[in-house]
């Protein structure tokens, strides 16, 4: 039944709004490794001003931390106003009332969001900002959920996969994802209070989760090679995304460590004997904000694959649950789901 | 402002301090480690009140609001913290009743006297060697309030390596290598005055602006291409040099008490004095003779005197950089920093089962102070003949590289040729040294 209704509308709305998301992380971000967060004492509102209000060339021209945190809210504010029109366009074009239920939910997202920075600068804490870096890319992996949702591929997957190998890896990139942003978010955001010892285990953590992510990715791109998945190309498109995302983040990664404390084996070379951080440099901020903004995109694949997967592997699971059900009726004598007509 | 027989208590209600009849000073140090939080109370009985909004959501409400209170009352409450290290080393205890209670009485009195880390103060019977308009502006969260003027400036690039308290036990610390400093100690590495005095600003400024090569000591020169953050390096040195002051008065503090427990107001000013006047009259740096430039035939001759004065007695420059500078000489040390809690408290630094007794009380791991491979070109204290001229003549404080002794070129000291044959030689092997640089990082960064 819902083949055939695909809204084109829905579509390019969820893509315009996870397009959306996607610099405002960015825009994050550049925040939390300019150390700007405060840089506006007040909200909602921009020194006393409107946020919309705001005298645009003191904020262009003024501090770059006033830039980036007036920008960051501003993004948002727009953000969330597209986000109220993905809603009415849902309510106006789609049949599938759990998606209408989505679009309430992201909304709802995305205004929580802004509240939770909101309060950061309100309460001038960070611990929630580091909570507000850690749910902002899981909005922007919701937004781009509701974009998945609604393409071609999910209307069009054919659903003859029998689950195996490749579900248990796209779950489990899915989760370390998400686990591996939470330690780099508190990596950001560490404490003045924070014991070196505590720190350590971050970071060690922090490099056991990278290892793993690793493995789970080349481990997913030998499963959708092998005969089982052969037929189901559409799986390789996000596995070698993940593939590519991988190398981009660890080397962002070894970078951010880099440009923020330096090798710690600099006597290897001339070169890293002589090289010197640039504190608030420009390439230096590029490259640490590069990693977070790439951290948000490892989990937005891993949702892509197992989207993928469990679209293909979903109506299987139901009929094997379905036929299970059925010969527990038959011997127990008691009509099933089938019976009932729910299949 | 600094009378504690006025007062009843010396960080809030929770820090009670009082004085003897003899003037001295006690303090409740089992408040001074672990402090009651404040939690905003939120009454849960308004939990039973039918209201129009529903049970689970009232009551959701009020979690959200506890935890946020908790956050806020938990996470933004900086403090300094008590040196404890230092006491456990002067001591030479691992007592930890002991240490707390020496270190958290010296702690008490080093923040009657300079306030704490989101409102800091200077005492009136010290001489003014910091301006505390900029330290104040450096001090506190970070952010800017309605006059726009950025403040927490130390929370924003410091406090990463350098902890709050300035003890280089900063989250980041245990790895990075070198540690970061502590500045606690009041001694800095490469600066224009001589050994045991303190730098001047100028240096200070210098070491912001040009970082630390092979070190975790970032440039910040890219600070100087924006307006609005131009003046930062100054300020941050100025909070530098605060938090500098304030541990050395309370380290010299923890070593009064050890001695005497009882401290009269008088001798704790004298002793905060004796420190605050250390950093007066370091403006003008030492006269260093500037290095002839050779070329040819000349430079070659006076290079190899250099050399040969590199593997002499006179100089032992080999028995720590090598035979070939390569920094693997026989002679290998620990930095002052790391002796102060190890070799001075009758520690081997080297014996993993005895300095680990000193972890509980922030000890980091004793690393040794490689001598530097000068092939390398990582001369952290810069590459220009002047800088090679004034680590050789003026040494690196609280590092095993002593300072040449200069004269009449007798067994003892070295002529001033001497000295340019030594500078000459290190720049050749060097290969990054450069006549000046006094602007080549800003050049160097403003580029990118």
């Amino acid at each position: 039944m819902e083949r055939g209704d695909r809204s084109l509308a829905v579509y390019r709305w969820s893509l315009l709004v996870a397009l959306l998301t996607f610099p405002l992380i960015w825009l994050g971000g550049l925040v939390t490794t300019h150390d700007a967060g405060m840089a506006v004492p007040d909200w909602p509102g921009t020194f006393g001003y409107n946020l919309f209000l705001y005298p645009w060339s003191a904020w262009l021209y003024g501090p770059f931390d006033l830039l980036v945190e007036h920008g960051h809210r501003q993004l948002a504010a727009i953000l969330g106003f597209f986000a109220i029109l993905l809603v009415w366009v849902c309510h106006r074009y789609e049949a599938r009332a759990w998606v209408r239920r989505c679009s309430w939910l992201l909304l709802l997202a995305i205004i929580s969001q802004g509240i939770l920075g909101g309060i950061r600068v309100l309460l001038d804490a960070r611990i929630v900002a580091l909570i507000h870096g850690i749910c902002g890319p899981l909005v922007f992996a919701g937004a781009s959920w509701m974009v998945m949702i609604n393409s071609v591929d999910w209307y069009s997957a054919s659903r003859e996969l029998r689950p195996g190998g490749l579900r248990w890896v796209a779950r489990g990139l899915l989760l370390l994802t998400i686990a591996q942003l939470a330690l780099g978010a508190h990596l950001r955001h560490a404490l003045p209070t924070w014991k070196p010892s505590l720190f350590t285990a971050f970071v060690h953590t922090h490099l056991l989760l990278a290892f793993l992510i690793t493995f789970l990715v080349f481990a997913g791109l030998f499963i959708v090679y092998r005969r089982l998945y052969r037929p189901h190309e559409a799986l390789r498109s996000p596995i070698w995304c993940l593939v590519c995302l991988v190398f981009v983040q660890v080397t962002l990664g070894l970078g951010t460590w880099v440009a923020n404390y330096g090798l710690p084996w600099q006597e290897v070379n001339e070169f890293l004997a002589n090289y010197t951080i640039a504190g608030r440099g420009f390439w230096e901020s590029m490259i640490i904000n590069g990693h977070q903004a790439t951290g948000s995109l490892l989990i937005v694949c891993s949702l892509w694959l197992l989207c993928r997967v469990e679209r293909r592997s979903l109506a299987d699971r139901f009929v094997r649950r379905a036929s299970s059900l059925e010969l527990s009726d038959a011997r127990t004598g008691q009509p099933g789901i089938a019976g009932t007509g729910s299949s | 402002m600094f009378l504690l027989a006025e007062e009843n208590h010396c960080l809030g209600p929770a820090l009670p301090v009082a004085r003897s009849e003899n003037g001295a000073f006690h303090c409740s140090t089992q408040f001074l480690v672990t402090k009651p939080r404040s939690v905003v109370p939120v009454k849960l009985s308004n939990l039973t009140v039918k209201t129009a909004i529903s049970m689970p959501f009232r009551q959701w409400i009020n979690l959200v609001w506890i935890g946020l209170s908790c956050l806020h009352a938990g996470c933004s409450k900086i403090e300094f913290l008590p040196n404890r290290l230092a006491a456990a080393a002067t001591l030479q205890s691992t007592d930890e009743m002991q240490v707390d209670k020496v270190a958290g009485e010296a702690y008490a009195i080093a923040t009657t006297l300079f306030g704490t880390p989101d409102e800091p103060s200077w005492p009136t019977e010290l001489p003014n060697v910091v301006d505390m308009a900029e330290v104040s502006r450096s001090a506190g969260p970070v952010g800017r309030a309605y006059d726009k003027i950025e403040r927490g400036l130390y929370r924003k690039h410091c406090v990463q390596c350098h902890g709050i308290t300035g003890d280089g036990a900063g989250a980041a610390a245990s790895l990075l290598a070198p540690y970061p400093r502590d500045f606690r100690r009041g001694t800095f590495k490469f600066k224009s005055t001589s050994i045991g005095t303190k730098p001047n600003k100028a240096d200070l400024v210098r070491i912001l602006e040009r970082g630390i090569p092979g070190s975790s000591m970032p440039s910040f020169a890219p600070l100087r291409n924006r307006v609005e953050f131009e003046n930062d390096i100054e300020a941050l040195v100025e909070y530098v040099v605060y938090l500098s002051i304030r541990g050395e008065v309370e380290r010299r503090l923890i070593q009064a008490l050890v001695e005497n427990e009882n401290l009269e107001q008088s001798e704790v000013l004298s002793i905060a004095r004796r420190v605050a006047e250390s950093w007066q009259g370091t403006g003008d740096p030492l006269s260093i003779p500037i290095v002839p430039n050779l070329e040819g035939e000349a430079l070659a001759q006076s290079v190899e005197r250099g050399k040969q004065l590199f593997k002499s007695e006179k100089t032992a420059c080999n028995k720590c950089h090598g035979e070939d500078a390569r920094g693997d000489g026989v002679s290998q040390d620990y930095d002052e920093w790391t002796k102060d809690w190890t070799i001075r408290a009758g520690i081997d630094p080297a014996n993993r089962s005895e300095w680990k007794a000193m972890k509980p009380f922030g000890a980091l791991k004793p690393v040794v102070n490689r001598s530097r491979n000068l092939h390398l070109g990582a001369l952290r204290g810069g590459a220009s003949v002047e800088d090679i001229t004034k680590r050789i003549a003026l040494g690196i404080d609280g590092a095993p590289m002593p300072a040449a002794a200069l004269g009449d070129g007798s067994s003892h000291s070295l002529h001033s040729e001497e000295l340019f044959d030594l500078v000459r030689y290190v720049a050749s092997i060097t290969r990054v040294a450069r006549p000046h640089d006094t602007s080549d990082s800003e050049a160097q960064h403003g580029t990118r």
